[in-house]
């Protein structure tokens, strides 16, 4: 067995891993240094090995490299800025840089519907909430890493994952991950009679006959979820009102009590 | 010089023509908000019976002019406990959330270049009511930022308040436009335009507006709300909050919070003229049907469409200066119990029609709405719920004796 990309990525990502696991605050004693130098040595590793590989053919590709490397700093961003609202601000941003990449994959309703729920009301909530929660400076709670060993390893199962997946694709076809990436979206294209129609009617076929169990499925769990939520947040009122004597609509205003 | 760029450069006659329309319409932007302000003042001042500016160029016409310039020159105050960067970028976030609004709306049906027709519309996407509600919903970014950034308490209550009603108002809004998709079958707005352009028994305008009159109202309601306008102006109640929002603000920043609220107004005018009043079409004029693309029909569609959003900007204002505002959980209760329940019966009604083939039927259509019109003022009238934010059973407050004594007179 000959080692191939993903072989090489495999190693480049358990480096990384390592320094990010120095990176994180422990709490005690940082190795902040070291784990600084492993991480960038990872990342001008990965940056090497994957960099030989863009090949901007069209502007479609160039498009691609630009919007993955907002969405991927962006990414970044999300979970090392120290403020929640900025935090929450960079999660739009990789919303509406991922949205640019459907677009360029022709998965418009995908792109808008993502702007939609995510950038749109999602994270709108969610700003809502930090805005009134948010303390001054973070409690230590915050400022730790709770399980740091456990939350790499599966940081790096999961990019290993992906690696892998990479070096099959690079391999396989020879060709470079943006090329190989579908031109039509992979559920439009999988819809056998959406050739003659738009992106929206496609979807809107897969998802009332193909997918009709799990939509309304979904349909049903959100709707619990929110009935659930209403039951959590009802205030127990006492169920007795006092009955108050009204003020007769004419002569409201027409007498005003003495100090 | 359309044919030389398309030889020349392999570009699209389509693609000229966006780019010069939209470097157009946003320049025209710039100014029509302008002169929206200068508008606005004039009409108050007449509504309260006064002159209003009069002062700079003929009619006070320069007014906008002499605005800019004072906008521009004026001390750009950055206060000391602001968060600087997101102070500084929201203003642009909602500068730019109302300038692109604009690429989806159509504005002059489609002009005949030598043998090709091309849109008089920046982009005609799959999904150009979705990108118009998309960049809509992300108007709010620009007031929340504003109103956390700058750190201090009459600002951050504006941006709590605006965050409420928007994400409230944005339910009816979205379903009143479900029934236009529903009813046009399509989310292309110079379709759902050519659509409308048809007779009923020979005179009447297929608008959807004859269709779902209710659907109408509602939207042009919430579009108030999502606009932030009187009576929906909470998130900058001068009397309560100083200024809302935008009260840090000064000089260019706050003009350009000031402009976006305008453009807000001239998107959601624009689009409810597109879904409800037939966009550039208008009956009876050989120049504004969907046939005509000769140059001057194109001029004569954008004046339609032009004069149908001045009617809408001049209703927004007159009941701007006509209504007084809400009290907070009026505004809740209007979305969440009234608005919400009856759209939802419009769009069951919708789907109802539209499964038994009625959906364009303006008969069953206005039935059925004058039956949910009936539902709603009996309900409303027999459930007598009293509209107030008063707690039932907080202890009552002691009255002088002086109070019964004149109550007994």
């Amino acid at each position: 067995m000959t080692p191939t990309t993903g072989h090489l990525l495999y190693l480049v990502f358990a480096l990384g891993g390592v320094g990010v696991y120095l990176l994180l605050p422990k709490g005690r004693g940082s190795q902040v240094r070291a784990g600084a130098v492993l991480g960038g040595l990872a990342l001008a590793a990965l940056i090497s090995v994957l960099a030989t590989r863009i090949v901007v053919t069209n502007s479609t590709t160039a498009f691609f490299y630009v919007f993955s490397t907002i969405a991927m700093l962006g990414a970044v961003r999300v979970i090392t800025h120290t403020k929640p609202v900025y935090s929450a601000l960079y999660f739009v941003l990789v919303v509406i840089s991922v949205a640019a990449l459907l677009v360029l994959m022709q998965a418009e309703f995908l792109a808008i519907a993502l702007i939609m729920v995510y950038a749109g009301a999602i994270m709108v909530t969610y700003l809502f909430v930090i805005m009134l929660a948010q303390q001054d400076t973070a409690p230590v709670c915050d400022r730790r890493s709770h399980e740091p060993f456990l939350a790499v390893l599966a940081g790096f199962v999961l990019m290993a994952a992906v690696a892998g997946r990479c070096g099959d694709l690079t391999t396989a076809s020879g060709d470079t991950i943006a090329q190989a990436s579908p031109t039509k979206a992979t559920l439009v294209a999988n819809v056998p009679e959406s050739s003659d129609v738009g992106n929206t009617t496609a979807i809107g076929r897969a998802v009332m006959t193909r997918y009709i169990v799990a939509f309304e499925i979904a349909g049903v769990l959100l709707l619990v979820s929110m009935v659930g939520a209403i039951a959590l947040a009802k205030k127990k009122l006492p169920t007795e009102t006092v009955e108050e004597e009204r003020t007769p609509i004419g002569q409201i205003g027409r007498e005003v009590p003495p100090y | 010089m359309i044919e030389f760029l398309t030889s020349q450069f392999g570009v699209s006659a389509q693609f000229v023509v966006s780019v010069v329309l939209a470097l157009v319409v946003i320049g025209a932007m710039q100014g029509g908000v302008a002169y929206c302000i200068y508008f606005e003042r004039k009409i108050s001042a007449w509504i309260q019976d006064r002159y209003g500016p009069n002062r700079v160029g003929p009619l006070g016409l320069l007014q906008p002019v002499a605005d800019g310039v004072k906008f521009f020159f004026k001390e750009d105050v950055v206060p000391r406990h602001v968060d600087k960067v997101l102070f500084i970028l929201a203003p642009g976030m909602i500068m730019f959330v109302s300038l692109i609004g604009f690429a989806a709306i159509p504005w002059g049906g489609q002009l005949q270049l030598g043998e090709k027709l091309v849109n008089i519309q920046v982009a005609n996407p799959d999904i150009g009511l979705l990108y118009i509600l998309g960049v809509a919903s992300m108007g709010v970014y620009g007031v929340v930022i504003g109103g956390w950034a700058s750190n201090s308490k009459y600002p951050f209550f504006g941006a709590i308040r605006a965050t409420a009603q928007m994400i409230s108002y944005e339910i009816p809004m979205g379903l009143c436009i479900l029934v236009v998709v529903l009813t046009m079958g399509t989310l292309r707005l110079e379709d759902i335009t050519q659509l409308q352009t048809g007779y009923w028994l020979g005179f009447i305008p297929q608008w959807n507006m004859f269709l779902h009159p209710l659907a109408f109202l509602i939207l042009f309601i919430c579009v108030l709300a999502e606009a932030n306008r009187a009576p929906f102006d909470l998130s900058e109640a001068e009397q309560e909050l100083v200024g809302g929002f935008h009260t840090e603000y000064s000089a260019l920043k706050f003009g350009m919070f000031f402009l976006a609220e305008y453009g807000h107004m001239i998107t959601s005018s624009a689009l409810i003229t597109v879904l409800f009043l037939g966009g550039w079409h208008l009956p009876w004029f050989s120049w504004t049907q969907p046939e005509a693309t000769q140059w001057y029909a194109v001029v004569a569609k954008m004046g339609v469409i032009s004069a149908k959003i001045v009617v809408f900007l001049f209703l927004m204002m007159w009941i701007r200066w006509t209504l007084p505002r809400f009290r907070f959980d009026q505004l809740m209760r209007l979305a969440w119990q009234r608005l919400i329940p009856v759209t939802l019966a419009l769009f069951v009604l919708t789907v109802g029609l539209l499964y038994f083939g009625l959906h364009r039927s303006p008969v069953w259509a206005l039935s059925g709405n004058a039956v949910i019109v009936v539902v709603m003022l009996v309900s409303a009238g027999t459930v007598g719920k009293e509209v107030t934010g008063r707690q039932p059973n907080l202890p009552r407050i002691q009255e002088s004796p002086g109070a019964a004594a004149l109550a007994g007179v």
